[in-house]
């Protein structure tokens, strides 16, 4: 088989720069994984109720298959996988059953130098196999985040603009409001003022369907506080447009920066200090960065990277700093990974 | 019998006694059984047509399998349902009966709670707290499923509920609850408020026929 032999080769350059193999559980408790991926998730996987009722799924995804692997201290930290991971999908002929060959480094200590080993390594196990016309495209959720925080709008935009930056849809419905002012939320408070004057002189800690009183006063109390007419709104949306559309060779990145701060009237710094993204010089290989790049995924949250051979994409990955945690690690977990896309090799 | 019209009513309450009035109403005049609670029943003059009284969910489930030809049930049922069988039926008409709102509630004392916008913030701050998700009870998961993510509402999980999904925020069973309402005064009187934006559909009792029995059903004229 022409795969199996590829994979082979794959791994075994894996095996060289130090990940030590994983193997994944293939049934895993559906519940555990809608807990972390949201309900709507569910569309995706393919579950089944075992003999006692509980519902199982098969695996969606090696990447968090790895992880709950790890946070059952069953695996190393600097782990690659090589199986089968199984996903309905919308599309027409899509397979169920896709091959998934990759590496992760999970408690990822330090960030540089773990984002270039992973990019370097998946780099030359891709190229190993096809190495015609390599490029590659890059991007990195935490520019975004740095820009949003920069911004003078209520929080409460800050904080909705990043919790839907990966969902492109949404996020444009987001902008369209932002731009002509109108909030989503334009209601006067009123007639809670008196329930909320009963209310501070209850019981704080008693419980309302999981809220404590005194949650749901301190967030009415910030509502109220946090301006509700707010006119910069276009101002603000000309701005994130305008960094989303940045698309430029790594080389040429700085002056790019720069150039959009000061246009906008930004601090110079704002964008200081995102090596991971400058390391990549090192790879002496075309360097595409786009500031609009790697949305379609959740669980990113710093480098996003695809390697094309041609047009084709050959392999993928990212940084995922709060995916170990959403599973369940008691401590803050960073970990970044790529996989290889053997359909396209 | 040969060309034999099946038709399916809600076996209880207002929405029974107002099916059959509509098919009074079009001349054709539902006879009882002798026996009170018997299932069947049949129309004045018309020996070809049987009535079954049925769940409201279960016309929906037996116009699909095609062991009903007509029926009458809700269009929140219909919406409800499956993709594949809502390719089946056809709603013939929407009828002035019935009538009675999905809608999203959160609990009357969660007054910074108004809009879905709140709600999608809550939703992140329990997930980010404390690493759960908000839960919402509900009968229509696919309904509740499309259109919270439809407003944005991703961290949420749902409990399926049979009954008194009312209860269910005050029992430590869910946070809030996604359900059914004509009057509102059984959500007002369990300490449940419809949030502002939170009509999920406007329901109504329609006439639904089975594709597939389209040409027979056509004599009928209804």
């Amino acid at each position: 088989m022409k795969s199996k032999k590829l994979s082979e080769q794959i791994i075994k350059i894996f095996k060289s720069n130090g990940f030590v193999l994983s193997e994944p559980d293939v049934l895993l408790d559906s519940e555990y994984i809608i807990e972390r991926s949201g309900e709507n998730f569910k569309r995706s996987m393919l579950t089944f109720e075992n003999e006692y009722g509980k519902e199982m799924c098969l695996r969606p995804d090696l990447t968090v298959a790895s992880c709950i692997k790890f946070l059952e201290k069953k695996s190393k930290s600097k782990i690659y996988y090589s199986g089968q991971a199984y996903r309905r999908t919308d599309k027409k002929g899509s397979d169920l059953v896709n091959d998934q060959l990759g590496i992760e480094i999970l408690g990822s200590k330090n960030q540089p130098q773990d984002d270039f080993k992973i990019i370097k390594t998946i780099l030359n196990s891709a190229k190993s196999i096809k190495s015609k016309n390599i490029h590659i495209k890059v991007g990195d959720i935490g520019l975004f985040k740095r820009l949003i925080n920069f911004l003078d709008m209520p929080e409460r935009w800050k904080l909705r603009l990043i919790r839907h930056f990966w969902r492109p849809k949404y996020f444009e419905e987001l902008l369209k409001r932002l731009e002509k002012n109108s909030d989503i939320d334009s209601v006067t408070f009123d007639t809670d003022k008196k329930r909320f004057f009963e209310m501070k002189k209850m019981e704080q800690e008693k419980v309302i369907a999981g809220r404590s009183i005194s949650e749901i006063l301190r967030r009415f109390d910030k509502k109220i506080k946090d301006p509700r007419s707010f006119n910069e709104g276009k101002k603000i949306v000309k701005i994130i447009r305008s960094f989303l559309k940045i698309n430029c060779q790594l080389s040429k990145l700085d002056n790019k920066l720069q150039d959009f701060a000061k246009k906008n009237n930004l601090k110079k710094n704002i964008f200081k200090e995102f090596k991971s993204i400058q390391n990549l010089k090192k790879l002496n290989q075309e360097v595409k960065f786009i500031t609009n790049f790697g949305r379609d995924i959740e669980y990113y949250t710093g480098i996003v990277f695809e390697i094309f051979s041609g047009t084709k994409e050959i392999a993928r990955g990212g940084r995922y700093d709060d995916l170990l945690k959403s599973l369940g690690a008691k401590k803050d977990t960073p970990a970044v990974g790529a996989a290889i896309n053997l359909n396209n090799i | 019998m040969k060309n034999l019209i099946t038709i399916g009513l809600p076996s209880k309450g207002r929405l029974k006694d107002k099916a059959v009035a509509f098919f009074d109403d079009k001349g054709l005049k539902v006879l009882q059984s002798d026996k009170e609670r018997n299932y069947f029943a049949t129309i004045e003059n018309k020996p070809n047509i049987k009535i079954i009284y049925l769940h409201a969910k279960e016309i929906i489930q037996r116009l699909g399998d095609g062991t009903l030809d007509i029926g009458i049930s809700g269009l929140d049922l219909l919406a409800e349902s499956e993709k594949n069988l809502q390719d089946k039926i056809n709603i013939k008409q929407k009828l002035d009966f019935g009538s009675a709102n999905l809608v999203v509630a959160v609990p009357d004392d969660w007054i910074d709670v108004q809009t879905i916008a709140d709600l999608e913030e809550v939703a992140f701050d329990i997930r980010s707290k404390r690493n759960t998700r908000l839960r919402v009870a509900t009968k229509y998961p696919n309904l509740t499923n499309n259109f919270l993510i439809s407003k944005g509402v991703t961290q949420y999980k749902l409990i399926s509920s049979l009954g008194a999904t009312e209860t269910y925020p005050f029992v430590g069973s869910s946070e809030i609850i996604t359900d059914i309402t004509s009057t509102g005064k059984t959500l007002n009187d369990n300490n449940l408020r419809v949030l502002k934006d939170g009509l999920i559909l406007e329901s109504k009792a329609c006439l639904l026929f089975s594709k597939k029995s389209i040409n027979k059903i056509k004599v009928l004229k209804i």
